[in-house]
């Protein structure tokens, strides 16, 4: 092992010694200068996420159990750039809340542990590697749902994370197990040709596609989704719901494309139905929230109903097309949360009533929130359409034309709940309006970035492109 | 000689698992599991696989059982029971779990499993020459990946552990 | 001629009995010796305790009770098995009576780990230190019981507090022995023991071992709940700790369990340090049966080192104790760890 091999370690390790110069800085911080850990973390992590875009060889390190390729390699790309965006945002809270109780270090620590626990589950090459990733992410993101611990809501978000995600976990070790069991192997490698279809192999793959389900919060398994998204501050919740949940469902297309793809015609009807199952789940639930961190949720239960259309297909282009919705779904869901983290953070509200006159008030905000809404639905002229057109194209190409009615039935709902909202900003007006507020230089840069994002994902072509030419790779 | 030890552990770990879930007093729960544990430990002892034994016993047992026992300490008045469930909920869960042990043995049983030759072998330094191997088959890299996830336990619990006391009315701000 | 009258009653059995009969009985057989050492031994520590506390003081001690008063102790269990056994109101009984028997079995199964001489040692497992380390990690779960069970708020206090001064200070025990590991290279006892042919391993070992020593000396002072950390039991606030509510036999018990981990302690650090049956300089290499001479007599001898800490040091505070172990003892125990592998790298250790 040379210097050069170990360079395909790259992102892990800086991601790492960011960590740890934010832990040291913590160490030798006093009560004056504690507030700079929020720009020293934002520039520290800008910097990698710069230097992430610089290419990066494909290869195999420490007897394959970690690897790497351009796919990979861009996808840890799309998960920097999307914390990045959730750090800017949630730079302001951590500055009014968490410094004066002196916990502003741990917050940055914890996530960028999470991050590097989801960059290793994504270029995982062993189950070993895969578990440990899993819980390398989940474990601080417990914390972090907990970090207001001052509030109940808190630390009920907190417990019902870990022990949802604690159980979803020993579900899959299970499965793992068993598959180990079956094939005498853990190495994705080795396992590809081994699998063959059995009782064993079947319940192996239920078992594993369940603890993955809790991750995306698939249908059954999705009841700690609300709760958390409500109790956890604004930030988790967005990472919760776009970072974890993107580089879940990143490994889940790795290892079911791959190493179980002799099981796919089991798998394909799995997905058909919990598809069907959450987008329909999702989308009901979602039209009488009231909380828009709730909303929030529900809506994103369903947008993994639409992603499980496009992972039925289990070709390139359905590889393509979910990366691509994802990327889109990371800036129109950021875009969202942001305006909420924004709100609650000056004023503390979150409730859909009042949003009512948002744009009287704060005519920007209320912009940028439609935005992501219309894309978050699907309405033509911003990313989501397109996103939603590929997925909807790559399942019929496919055959599975009533399941695209299914998802276009579906579309229809979300429309009208997206909407609620936006109606609330634009046309209701309201006696307590939330006043006028300018919002901090970080918050607006996280909030431009998910606005160029959904605009240049919508009209510039060659991202898909790209995207489309790396996806064979997979395969 | 074996088998009959085998399968008074085996008995063992499924009593008093039975029990552990059964009881309806925390600390009593947490003992049955300790015996559970440490009948695991047994099976290993009986496969020669000693350093994972003691492993066992140091992590488990000694680690795990006592930091339980300590919160439920911290947490649990003496008289304290865990209630019952309704007679059909019961009566349901028994239904599911047992067609579940049912579907999981049927499929385990069924199945042709292929013995694989020795191992690496036992031995500590076996053991702590793969740990630190970063070659084909050595597990340098889950090892330093477990401290990491270490040290960002240890972090979440102290600030868990830092936060101030809970109140009900800072929640809900209008 | 212990080997040859081991395995003179080893065949006799095997002749009269079919095997697996035969394996049964030898092992109660074994597992009756080693009850007897226990007992014998527990009975003769409290003894030479109360005659080293009366020395410490300048008084004669227990005198009357046979020669030298060598059957006070036994006495004193006889009475203590005659006692009634009483317990407490609303406690846990099944975990009441549960809890002594922890402290005991595990205390019974280190010893049975322990090399007494060559051929006097019940089970040569091959990660030996580590078993000790591992079964003493689960005595303190007794103690917790017993402390909880008892429904009362001293003993809860006690167990608590042996609770965190057990954990804590199982981590320099474990790294302290895990520092002469890096000489020895193996775990088994009987290697270790064999490697000190060439030298005792604090003299191989010098300045780290020498550090690892009073670690390890300290942290099994503290693991044992011995005075100057007794806090467990610490008369003056807590009654008798977290076997307040406990009398007769049980009593008994976590009593002896106490005493038989002191020797524990001394005899795993005369075995890793100090050579364990191995004569001085060979002196009696010829005579392999001095073996359990030699090693009773490094292990009695660090025995009284604990029992002159105990009469001579002041009991600590609970925050003192734990600011030793996590802000003084272990980081210097890691850095002693570093240094022994550096000196094992570059082959700076003393070998005669």
């Amino acid at each position: 092992m040379d210097m050069e091999t170990l360079l395909l370690l790259r992102q892990e390790v800086s991601l790492l010694l960011i960590a740890l110069v934010l832990l040291l800085f913590e160490i030798f911080a006093n009560d004056r200068n504690r507030a700079g850990v929020v720009s020293l973390a934002i520039v520290l992590f800008g910097l990698h996420t710069a230097l992430g875009f610089m290419d990066m060889k494909e290869g195999e390190l420490f007897g394959g159990m970690f690897r790497t390729n351009a796919l990979i390699h861009m996808f840890k790309n799309i998960l920097n750039l999307g914390v990045l965006i959730v750090l800017l945002q949630s730079a302001e809270w951590v500055k009014k809340e968490l410094i004066p109780q002196n916990r502003g270090t741990e917050f940055f620590i914890l996530m960028l542990s999470s991050l590097l626990g989801l960059q290793f589950l994504i270029s995982s090459g062993d189950f070993l590697m895969f578990y440990l990733g899993l819980e390398l992410s989940t474990l601080p993101l417990a914390a972090l749902a907990a970090f207001e611990i001052y509030r109940m809501r808190s630390s009920e978000a907190g417990i019902k994370l870990i022990l949802s995600s604690a159980l979803a976990s020993g579900i899959t070790l299970f499965g793992i197990s068993l598959l180990y069991a079956s094939s005498g192997s853990i190495y994705y490698a080795e396992l590809q040709g081994a699998i063959s279809e059995n009782p064993l192999t079947v319940l192996a793959m239920i078992l594993f596609f369940a603890g993955l389900g809790f991750k995306i919060s698939l249908v059954p398994f999705h009841f700690w989704t609300a709760d958390v998204y409500e109790g956890a501050p604004i930030g988790i919740a967005s990472y919760l719901s776009v970072i974890s949940k993107g580089a879940a469902i990143f490994i889940l297309m790795i290892l079911f494309f791959t190493v179980l793809k002799p099981l796919m015609h089991l798998w394909e009807n799995l997905f058909y139905l919990l598809s069907v199952l959450t987008m329909f789940l999702g989308n009901l639930f979602a039209l009488r929230q009231q909380n828009m961190k709730r909303f929030l949720a529900f809506s994103s239960i369903a947008q993994a109903g639409f992603i499980l259309l496009g992972l039925i297909t289990g070709t390139t282009l359905g590889v393509a097309t979910v990366i691509y919705f994802i990327l889109i779904y990371i800036f129109s869901n950021l875009a969202a949360f942001g305006v909420v983290q924004a709100i609650s953070t000056e004023t503390g509200k979150e409730q859909l009533q009042d949003y009512e006159g948002l744009y009287r008030t704060n005519p920007k905000l209320s912009l940028v929130m439609m935005l992501g809404l219309f894309s978050l639905a699907g309405i033509p002229p911003v990313a989501g359409f397109f996103g939603k057109f590929f997925l909807f194209t790559a399942a019929a190409s496919k055959g599975y034309y009533f399941l695209v009615f299914l998802a276009v039935v579906n579309v229809t709902i979300s429309l009208y709940y997206y909407l609620l909202v936006v109606r609330a900003m634009f046309l209701r007006k309201s006696e307590h309006p939330i006043p006028y507020f300018t919002n901090t230089v970080y918050m607006r840069i996280g909030l431009v970035i998910t606005v160029i994002g959904i605009l240049a994902l919508g009209l510039y072509s060659p991202i898909y492109d790209y995207i489309y030419a790396l996806s064979s790779t997979l395969n | 000689m074996e088998r009959i030890l085998f399968y008074i552990l085996a008995l063992i770990m499924i009593g008093f698992a039975l029990a552990s879930v059964m009881s309806r007093r925390m600390l009593r729960s947490v003992i049955y599991l300790l015996f559970v544990l440490c009948a695991v430990a047994g099976v290993y002892f009986m496969m020669d696989y000693n350093f994972l034994a003691a492993i066992q016993l140091t992590i488990y047992a000694g680690g795990i059982i006592v930091l339980i026992i300590f919160s439920v300490l911290l947490v649990h008045h003496i008289e304290m029971r865990m209630e019952i469930a309704r007679p059909t909920r019961q009566l349901l869960t028994a239904l599911a779990c047992s067609l579940g042990l049912a579907a999981f043995l049927s499929v385990i049983y069924t199945y042709d499993f292929q013995v694989s030759g020795p191992g690496p072998g036992t031995e500590v330094s076996v053991i702590g020459a793969k740990l630190l191997d970063y070659g084909e088959g050595g597990f340098i890299l889950p090892f330093e990946v477990i401290s990491v996830l270490l040290l960002a336990a240890m972090v979440g619990a102290i600030v868990i552990a830092k936060g101030t006391k809970l109140s009900e009315n800072k929640n809900e701000v209008k | 001629m212990p080997l040859r009258i081991t395995e003179n009653i080893h065949n006799w059995l095997f002749s009269v009995m079919p095997e697996g009969v035969a394996s049964l009985v030898e092992m109660t057989l074994i597992a009756v010796v080693y009850l007897t050492i226990f007992a014998v031994a527990g009975l003769f520590l409290v003894l030479l305790e109360r005659r080293v506390a009366a020395w410490f003081q300048l008084r004669i001690g227990p005198n009357r009770v046979g020669p030298q008063g060598l059957l006070q102790t036994m006495a004193d269990a006889i009475k203590l098995l005659t006692k009634e056994l009483t317990g407490t109101e609303k406690a846990d009984k099944f975990l009441y009576n549960l809890a002594p028997y922890f402290v005991i079995i595990s205390a019974l199964m280190a010893l049975a780990v322990i090399p007494f001489s060559a051929e006097f040692h019940a089970f040569d497992i091959n990660i030996g230190i580590f078993f000790l380390i591992a079964i003493s990690s689960i005595g303190v779960i007794g103690i917790l019981l017993g402390g909880w069970s008892s429904n009362n708020k001293y003993a809860l206090i006690g167990a608590m507090r042996s609770g965190v001064q057990t954990i804590s200070y199982e981590l320099s025990v474990g790294l302290s022995l895990l520092t002469m590991v890096v000489i020895t290279g193996s775990l088994q006892l009987s290697e270790i023991i064999e490697v000190q042919k060439s030298g005792w391993l604090i003299l191989q070992g010098h300045i780290p071992a020498a550090i690892a020593f009073m670690v390890f000396m300290i942290s099994g002072t503290a693991e044992t709940n011995r005075a100057p950390f007794d806090m467990v039991e610490a008369e003056s606030e807590l009654g008798a700790g977290f076997h307040t509510e406990y009398s007769g036999m049980k009593f008994a018990y976590f009593f002896l369990a106490e005493f038989i981990n002191m020797f524990i302690i001394s005899a795993i650090a005369a075995t890793v340090f100090f050579g364990g049956w191995l004569s001085p300089f060979g002196i009696t290499e010829s005579i392999p049966e001095l073996g359990v001479f030699w090693f009773l007599l490094k292990t009695m001898a660090l025995v009284f080192l604990m029992m002159w800490f105990r009469w001579t040091f002041p009991r600590l505070r609970v925050d003192q104790l734990l600011t030793l172990e996590w802000k003084y003892l272990l980081p210097i125990n890691l850095v002693n760890l570093v240094l022994m592998a550096l000196l094992v790298w570059l082959n700076l250790t003393l070998r005669l």
